[in-house]
């Protein structure tokens, strides 16, 4: 006996003011009895802090209870009755905002962080009274923003001009970085569609000493609000190489970091929690002591490395 | 007795009278047709004008022909073409180009890796290692694993382990595990970041894009699957060849973007720009205009720093564009203009550091050289004149569309392939301007002196304008003229040699020349030098209509001087074979030079070491012999032959030729008069001197019987007498020798032998010897042989025979100089005795041979051929025809056609 949840979209991709779509596929190999076939739609942003600048005490508490958006609703798609043996599929169609209905939270999109969540889940029960244990199957879907609720794209995207010397630095480098002295110049957008990729490009104008590589860094941020506190965390999502070795000079490499899916998502600034995203270039230099820390978390300044950090607003565009 | 048998006499003036037929006069020569002898006449020289390139003579390092192999495998589609077609025609070439790639550069049995290539060597930790960190560690720092990493693998192993990868690749994808599979393959393009494997590398490349092509497709075909098949697997839709995104489903679309969106997530650049070229194709599925992520590809790379890395990177991307149905050549001049940037930058870098690092420099420059030279090919692939102008342009080279090539300096290895395969129209009108850019691009990528060389090589491969042959012409004689190295100057010189000569630059030619001698002679030859030196003098040979033009050139003996070895003797045999395709060589200057060149030629080959048949130089040396002509200078020309004979020992066949020669030479004495008669027994003392060296034993019986009938022509019977007797006793030693004589060599001596019974008809009879002594040794000796087939003793016999039978005669049928022995024995009763008595002993000779012979057909018809011999030599007596009869008889017995015996039969009743 086995229920699974197949919806209609391999992407799994809905928007609010669509109806999630699907077959429930129940493989048997005798017939079923049964109470009734019932779908539950639940969404909810989950929050979670796990150390950070709290305290001990407050850390227990670390599960800070969830903000519905969608709570248990709830749809009967068969009364009671039977399902012959074999494999039966039946069909369904879950509308999950109605028109006019007051929601209890916005439909944020679907997002997987370190402490802040958005998951939207669709689960099948099957009621078969005391004797038997419900059949159940839960399949996670995605939400996009409707393309009603957005705003018109942003017609010139902005972009910041950056660039990076030895002075710019506010951490300690190397004697020769120091005295040899470089210079990297770029541009790159800060407001980004999250379907796009965030472009730019960079130019490597000087450096005395040899460039090991040059990264770009994603960077997730995750405020949560407690009580009267913030507690943030800031976690890397993705690098992305640009240049490997020694670079020639003078020469545009171009910026282009395709958005990872699930990890990113429209920057929010709800209430009681927040998600931002920020991007550093990140170069690093050839040198002796640079091998001797290989292990090194790359979003830590080193002696060797230098990095610039501009702050990235992610938007879902029509 | 005596009257039993009688001679028949003949009246030879009037047989031939009434059996010669009339004669008449014909108007136009038989074999020749005046128009279509002119034809042919221009055929050959236009011939001789059109320059040979040997396409065999490629892959060596002058630079020049290098990718010749490569050009060979380009075959140009024309613009009609499908795109499936041309395609398939870009798939061939990309097939040969990295066949080419892979032995193009030996690999050592051990390849050193770094650990950024630990896919290969941990072959079964594979699966699990694919954690993310671990490569973050090792990209953090290559140059630390590089350090302390280094590790040896067999090159074996190497290959097998890739082997070994794709198939796992394949598996993974068969088994629908598509996380697999991209990991895989990201393992393998993560392979090619290492480049410290250096001559391995364009191996391990063409390996490891094989795997990319092959994920890129299955990719691909699935894709195409989406778009075109309903989940149950029923076919929706057939996309038309030219589809557009919007023909795509959104599933499709969804599954082909996640890919891209994976391959974006790779962290590493070279890893991520390989596999979304892979994959490359597919933005079909989703943009119209694919061709665009192009651009950003070409800007990507500019981001891997490592040469090597990023030239290979950019020729898969070549490779890459060719696949989609558009391709802007812009992209790949880009792809040259930022492989440019890059070698100058690298060649900037550390310039100070020791040699070492120039050999590497040099090392890696080659190792790049293929992905330049592939690029270039793509760029200049059915270009129009003026898109070659645009091209130029883009590459930073020309100023203008008017202005094809400015003084910018361009690296020169880039310059080497943009030269080779711009379109020769352009290359001929712009040479000039091509000059000033390989004059003022002057790096260790490439030698300078390559790119000139290559200049002159490709504006010989059509008609230029005169004007501009002679600046170009100009300013390279002035550039050579700086070379301190013969290597240098010659590469540049051989190339432009052809423009020179043929555009009659006698001033260059000289200058060149002199070039060539001063240089040569001032530090010696080596071996590099010595090919060009010998391509150079084949040139002039070539050019030259005649020998003397070639010897009055200033320097051209010097230079032959200096050469030595093959090369040499390659250009001594042009020099002879050139000498001898006229009738004759006269001047006695060019004799004593080609004398000499035919000793240096002589001194070195080994003679004995050469089948005959392909003895060139020997053929050529005795061809030369035969055709000099001293004139009326006799005396210089048989001691010439003397300088020969001893010069020229070892060749085999020679003495034949100055035998030949000799003889020509008595003649030709003889004719000018009988007051040379010493002279004439020089010549023939000579001959008998050499006679005896000749191995071979009909070509030695021949030479006997020429000059012996050179003596008797000279009146010297004695001579002759001589020469017959050395004839024959050099058959005499026949039986000496093994039993292995050929057919064709018994033939020969049969005619031979046959001649010769003709020749003693003018021989006057010796009484001291008696006047039949030599036909009786023929008779001893060919009894004497044990090895002589009845056969041929038979026609012997018969020649013998009619030998008497003509000597009977009251007048013979021809007379030499001497008195014949018609007018010597004329009426003497005993000359005919002993004719008779010697007939007599021959026909029984002859009758009993026939008997021997074992084949009854053969018998038959040598039994009718001696009835032939008898009834044209005898009256026929009784006895006679009583020999006549049963000779008959025998031929009857023996199933002689009727006919004959019919004809036979007829004879005898007359």
């Amino acid at each position: 006996m086995a229920i699974e949840l197949k919806l209609s979209r391999t992407s799994r991709v809905y928007r609010p003011s669509e109806a999630v779509e699907g077959k429930i596929i129940v493989k048997s190999n005798s017939s079923i009895s049964h109470y009734g076939i019932r779908l539950n739609v639940n969404g909810s942003v989950n929050l979670q802090v796990r150390g950070g600048p709290l305290g001990a005490v407050e850390s227990l508490y670390g599960v800070v209870k969830p903000i519905p958006i969608v709570r248990n609703k709830t749809v009967e798609v068969k009364p009671s009755g039977t399902i012959s043996s074999g494999t039966t599929e039946i069909p369904f169609s879950v509308i999950l905002r109605k028109q006019g209905e007051e929601n209890l939270e916005k439909f944020y999109e679907t997002f997987h962080g370190a402490n802040i969540s958005i998951q939207y889940l669709l689960t099948v029960d099957i009621m078969r009274g005391y004797l038997h244990r419900s059949l159940s199957s839960t399949v996670e879907f995605i939400v996009e923003s409707d393309k009603g609720d957005l705003l018109e794209r942003p017609i010139s995207p902005e972009v910041i001009l950056f660039y990076i010397t030895q002075d710019t630095q506010r951490h300690p480098l190397l004697p020769e970085l120091k005295s040899g002295g470089f210079r990297v110049t770029g541009r790159m957008t800060t407001e980004c569609v999250i379907t796009d990729a965030i472009s730019g490009e960079l130019t490597v104008e000087a450096s005395a000493v040899p460039i090991g590589s040059i990264d770009i860094l994603l960077f997730c941020v995750e405020s949560i609000l407690l009580g009267e506190r913030i507690a943030t965390k800031t976690s890397l999502i993705q690098t992305t190489q640009i240049a490997d070795g020694d670079v020639c000079r003078n020469m545009t490499l171009p910026i282009y970091v395709i958005l990872p899916r699930l990890l990113t998502c429209p920057t929010i600034f709800a209430g009681p929690f927040s998600i931002e995203f920020k991007v550093s270039i990140v170069i690093n230099f050839q040198s002796k002591l640079s091998k001797l820390h290989s292990k090194s978390d790359p979003g830590t300044p080193r002696l060797w490395s230098a990095m610039e950090t501009l702050p990235l607003e992610l938007v879902r565009a029509k | 007795m005596a009257a039993s048998m009688v001679f028949r006499p003949r009246n030879y003036s009037a047989e031939e009278k009434s059996h010669s037929l009339t004669r008449l006069r014909a108007n136009d020569h038989p074999l020749s047709t005046s128009s279509s002898s002119s034809h042919l006449q221009v055929a050959v020289v236009d011939h001789g004008k059109k320059d040979f390139f040997d396409p065999l003579r490629s892959l060596d390092d002058n630079g020049a022909v290098s990718g010749e192999a490569l050009q060979e495998v380009e075959i140009s589609s024309s613009p009609g073409l499908s795109s499936e077609a041309s395609v398939q025609n870009s798939a061939k070439e990309w097939t040969s180009f990295s066949r080419i790639l892979m032995q193009k550069f030996p690999v050592s049995k051990m390849i050193s890796v770094s650990s950024m290539s630990n896919a290969i060597i941990k072959g079964g930790k594979i699966y699990e290692k694919a954690s993310t960190s671990t490569h973050l560690e090792e990209l953090e720092d290559p140059q630390k694993f590089a350090e302390e990493g280094v590790k040896v693998i067999t090159r074996h192993e190497y290959v097998s382990r890739l082997h070994e990868l794709r198939d796992e690749i394949i598996r993974a994808w068969r088994a629908s595990d598509r996380v697999t599979t991209l990991k895989l393959s990201i393992k393998v393009a993560r392979l090619l970041m290492d480049t410290s494997v250096l001559q391995f590398y364009p191996t391990l490349f063409v390996l490891a894009m094989d795997i990319m092509d092959t994920v890129g497709n299955m990719v691909w075909e699935r894709i195409k699957w989406k778009a075109e098949f309903a989940e149950d697997g029923n076919k929706l839709y057939s996309l038309p060849e030219n589809f557009e995104a919007s023909d795509i489903c959104s599933d499709a679309k969804e599954t082909c973007y996640n890919w891209f969106c994976k391959i974006g997530a790779i962290r590493e650049l070279l890893p991520r720009i390989y596999l979304e070229l892979a994959i490359l194709p597919c933005w079909r599925f989703l943009l119209d205009r694919p061709e665009d992520s192009l651009q950003r590809l070409v800007m990507m790379t500019r981001g891997l720093a490592d040469p090597l890395a990023s030239a290979y990177c950019r020729l898969y991307m070549a490779h890459c564009m060719l696949k989609l149905p558009s391709c802007d050549k812009g992209y790949l001049v880009r792809c040259v203009n930022d492989i440019k940037s890059l070698l100058s930058w690298v060649m900037l870098r550390k310039e100070a550091a020791d040699g070492n690092i120039i050999d590497n420099k040099r090392l890696l420059v080659s190792l790049m050289e293929p992905t330049i030279e592939f690029i270039m090919k793509c760029i200049f692939k059915d270009v129009s004149q003026k898109q070659v102008g645009n091209i130029l342009v883009e590459l930073e080279l020309g100023r203008n569309a008017m202005e094809l090539f400015g003084n910018f300096p361009c690296v020169s290895i880039v310059l080497h392939h943009l030269l080779k395969e711009l379109p020769i129209e352009v290359v001929s009108s712009s040479a000039v301007g091509i000059l000033h850019v390989i004059e003022c691009s002057n790096d260790y990528s490439f030698d300078q002196c390559l790119n000139y060389r290559l200049l002159g090589f490709r504006l010989c491969e059509t008609k230029s304008r005169t004007d501009i042959l002679n600046a170009v012409a100009d300013i390279v004689i002035q550039v050579v003229t700086q070379y301190d190295s013969l290597d240098e100057y010659l590469k540049v010189v051989e190339a432009f040699l052809d423009i020179i000569l043929q555009n009659q630059m006698d001033n260059h030619l000289n200058a060149t020349l002199e070039g060539i001698s001063k240089r040569a002679s001032s530090k010696g030859t080596t071996e590099d030098e010595l090919g060009s030196l010998q391509s150079v003098m084949v040139k002039l040979l070539c050019h030259c209509e005649n020998l003397e033009d070639i010897f009055a050139l200033e320097h051209f003996l010097e230079i032959l001087d200096v050469m030595y070895g093959s090369s040499r003797s390659t250009v001594n045999v042009h020099i002879l074979n050139m000498a001898t395709r006229s009738a004759r060589i006269c001047d006695p200057t060019t004799i004593q030079l080609l004398f000499e060149i035919s000793q240096a030629l002589h001194d070195d080959i080994d003679f004995l070491n050469v089948k005959d048949e392909d003895n060139q130089p020997a053929r050529l040396i005795s061809r030369f012999v035969c055709m000099v002509d001293y004139g009326t200078e006799m005396e210089r020309h048989l001691t010439f032959l003397v300088e020969c004979r001893g010069a020229f020992g070892s060749i085999r066949g020679l003495n034949e030729t100055l035998i030949h020669s000799s003889n020509c030479l008595a003649v030709k004495a003889l004719k000018n008069g009988s007051k040379n008669l010493s002279f004439v027994k020089s010549c023939i003392a000579f001959c008998e001197v050499t006679l005896p060296s000749i191995s071979s034993h009909t070509r030695q019986l021949n030479l006997y019987l020429e000059t012996a009938e050179v003596a008797l022509l000279g009146g010297l019977v004695s001579h002759s007498d001589g020469l017959i007797n050395s004839a024959l006793g050099s058959l005499q030693n026949l039986d000496l020798m093994d039993g292995s004589l050929m057919q064709a060599d018994v033939d020969g001596m049969l005619s031979s032998i046959q001649k010769l019974c003709g020749f003693l008809v003018l021989v006057p009879g010796n009484p001291e010897v008696g006047v039949t002594h030599f036909a009786k040794n023929i008779l001893a000796l060919f009894n004497s042989q044990s090895w002589m087939k009845p056969k041929m003793r038979t026609k012997i016999f018969s020649a013998i025979i009619s030998l008497t039978a003509t000597l009977s005669q009251n007048k013979l049928p021809y007379h030499g100089k001497v008195l014949g022995n018609d007018h010597l024995f004329f009426g003497d009763l005993s000359y005919s005795h002993e004719l008779t008595l010697l007939a007599k002993c021959v026909l029984q000779n002859l009758v009993d041979a026939i008997q021997q012979e074992p084949s009854s057909a053969v018998r038959g018809r040598l039994a009718l051929e001696a009835c032939n011999c008898i009834a044209t030599s005898f009256i026929l007596t009784q006895e006679i025809s009583s020999i006549y009869t049963r000779l008959l008889e025998t031929a009857k017995s023996c199933s002689v056609p009727a006919q004959l015996l019919s004809v036979a039969l007829a004879r005898k009743e007359k």
